[in-house]
């Protein structure tokens, strides 16, 4: 179908004009952040100097580094218990065929379907009995809980690409098995590892939702919450530095897009012929 | 297993209550005493998860139709050799890692009654059509709808194209060689073969109508009135600013259902006819 055929120009010139207007709302964002107060309020004028001090205020008035912390822990920490318990279920319930075994697969795949939103507040009862309400430690547990199904799927969709001759093998050399499972069984499986990662990571960093619900302490909060309540605080002024914010936030997860969009497409062009 | 621990724990056991606390009259003064369906009759006549439920379905039916089309059309196109391909794919993906916390401050600005905007529409002589677009008892919503589309056709589009790339390029040479060409080989090539995809997406689309909040949150904040209130704002301010907690639990698990009957009934669809195919 017109694979290799290039289109016409005229689509390819609409093409680019829908690209340039999905660009423009970054593009503001990024013009707010440096524009001037004289003409903040003006929506035509563009800036004319680089001012900076939006970026100023907001690493004074928040803290952001604290807030990156927190994100960057939150995050990392939730992707990694995800791929650390999930990699050797999936791995686990891939290989073992008893009936067992399947409708344990088949009740961890129901968390695909069964929302979170339907569990807020008896979680909210779980964590204060556990004590673990208001900690990041909760919100990593959370994260791993949801991203578990999906993880899992993965894992033992990419499983059965492995041969088991060898497991075998190895055993036979006298690799125990935790040992052959980490060795040699999650290098091979890391293409799925990449395509968790790169699709849950976005997420995982943006989630607004919970640390709303099940954090208070400004000492622990996440960058997304921060946002919301600096501009709460910040209503009849300028809105400069909440979009210096706002870039700040984004910059880390935009870098990233742009090295691993590649993989991205690849890894859903895996996971799809896979699953 | 540990991870059948931790799914279970902070996932299973959490719904499970869930639907058992639908049942109980339960605020911060008062511990759970059963009520029987009360909560779910009381929810029929509650304006905000009225204007909720209504809103969440307009979100769904405009994402399964529109958005959904959009990147089906969107992902064709991009699959095409354009000559700025890597440029177009880039900035059309672009919004998907933008945080919707983010997102609502740029078009909260963009849509001001004096933002950007309407600073257009004027100079394009509109000036009877301008308004405060998210402060409008009419147009509220329907904005946050199409807000929402930045970011997810985009998204979807993604998934799209990875669907296409999937679909081995030989049967479309075989079918160009019988002498199809254009429309007709989208539709009884790509379209067929596409149809794992196409579930995927729509579920996603769905799923994702109906856990809507974070935009409504910050921007209208439900308002004006009730006009804006998706249900997941409704549970989340009646259990967090209201804690009517039994009460919020019951609308969380009208809202949980939804999504489950909605995983199945569309499950058994694209199964049949995958296998029809």
């Amino acid at each position: 179908m017109g694979q290799l055929r290039k289109p016409p120009l005229l689509i390819e010139a609409l093409m680019l004009l829908l690209a340039l207007l999905f660009l423009l709302p970054v593009c503001y964002l990024l013009m707010m952040s440096i524009k001037q107060p004289a003409i903040f309020y003006d929506p035509f004028k563009l800036p004319n100097q680089l001012y900076l001090e939006y970026y100023k205020a907001a690493f004074q008035d928040v803290a952001f580094f604290r807030g990156l912390g927190n994100t960057l822990y939150v995050t990392l920490g939730g992707l990694v218990l995800t791929i650390l318990v999930a990699s050797m279920s999936g791995f686990v319930l891939a290989r073992m065929n008893q009936r067992f075994f399947r409708y344990v697969f088949l009740f961890i795949l129901s968390g695909l379907i069964i929302p979170t939103v339907g569990s807020l507040i008896p979680m909210f009862k779980l964590a204060i009995a556990l004590e673990l309400i208001n900690t990041r430690t909760l919100l990593v547990f959370m994260a791993a809980a949801a991203g578990i199904p999906m993880a899992t799927f993965l894992y033992s969709a990419f499983t059965k690409s492995i041969p088991r001759e060898l497991e075998e093998s190895a055993a036979i050399d006298g690799c125990g098995r935790l040992r052959l499972f980490w060795m040699i069984i999650f290098p091979l499986l890391m293409p799925a590892t990449g395509t968790f990662v790169i699709t849950n990571i976005y997420a995982a960093w943006n989630d607004f939702v919970t640390p709303l619900i099940f954090l208070n302490d400004p000492s622990k909060m996440t960058l997304m919450p921060q946002i919301v309540q600096f501009m709460a605080n910040k209503q009849s002024i300028n809105l400069g530095p909440v979009f210096a914010l706002s870039v700040l936030s984004v910059l880390p997860l935009v870098v990233l897009f742009l090295f691993t969009q590649k993989y991205m497409l690849k890894g859903l062009v895996m996971g799809s012929v896979k699953g | 297993m540990p991870a059948l621990l931790i799914f279970g724990m902070f996932f299973y056991l959490p719904f499970l209550q869930s639907i058992y606390y639908s049942f109980t009259e339960w605020n911060a003064l008062k511990p759970p005493r059963f009520i029987g369906f009360d909560n779910y009759v009381n929810l029929l006549k509650d304006q905000r998860m009225k204007d909720g439920f209504f809103n969440t379905m307009k979100m769904v039916a405009f994402g399964v139709i529109v958005q959904n089309t959009l990147a089906l059309f969107l992902a064709v196109m991009l699959n095409k050799p354009f000559r700025t391909k890597a440029f177009l794919r880039t900035s059309l993906y672009l919004p998907i890692v933008i945080s919707l916390v983010v997102t609502s401050i740029i078009w909260g600005q963009l849509l001001n009654y004096e933002g950007l905007f309407n600073g257009i529409l004027i100079r394009l002589g509109l000036e009877s059509i301008i308004q405060d677009w998210l402060g409008t008892v009419q147009t509220s919503f329907p904005t946050i709808i199409l807000l929402t589309q930045w970011q997810g056709i985009g998204y979807c589009a993604i998934i799209y194209l990875a669907g296409l790339q999937s679909i081995p390029n030989d049967i479309y040479e075989a079918a160009e060689i019988e002498g199809a060409k254009g429309f007709t080989l989208f539709r009884t090539i790509t379209l067929p073969m596409l149809m794992t995809t196409v579930s995927v997406v729509l579920f996603l689309i769905v799923v994702g109508g109906l856990r809507l909040f974070e935009l409504p949150y910050i921007l209208t904040n439900g308002g004006p009135g009730t006009s804006s209130y998706t249900l997941f704002l409704a549970v989340y301010n009646a259990a967090f600013q209201n804690t009517q907690y039994g009460y919020a639990t019951a609308a969380s698990i009208v809202l949980a259902f939804f999504i489950i009957i909605v995983a199945i009934v569309q499950l058994r669809i694209t199964s049949k006819r995958e296998v029809e195919l």
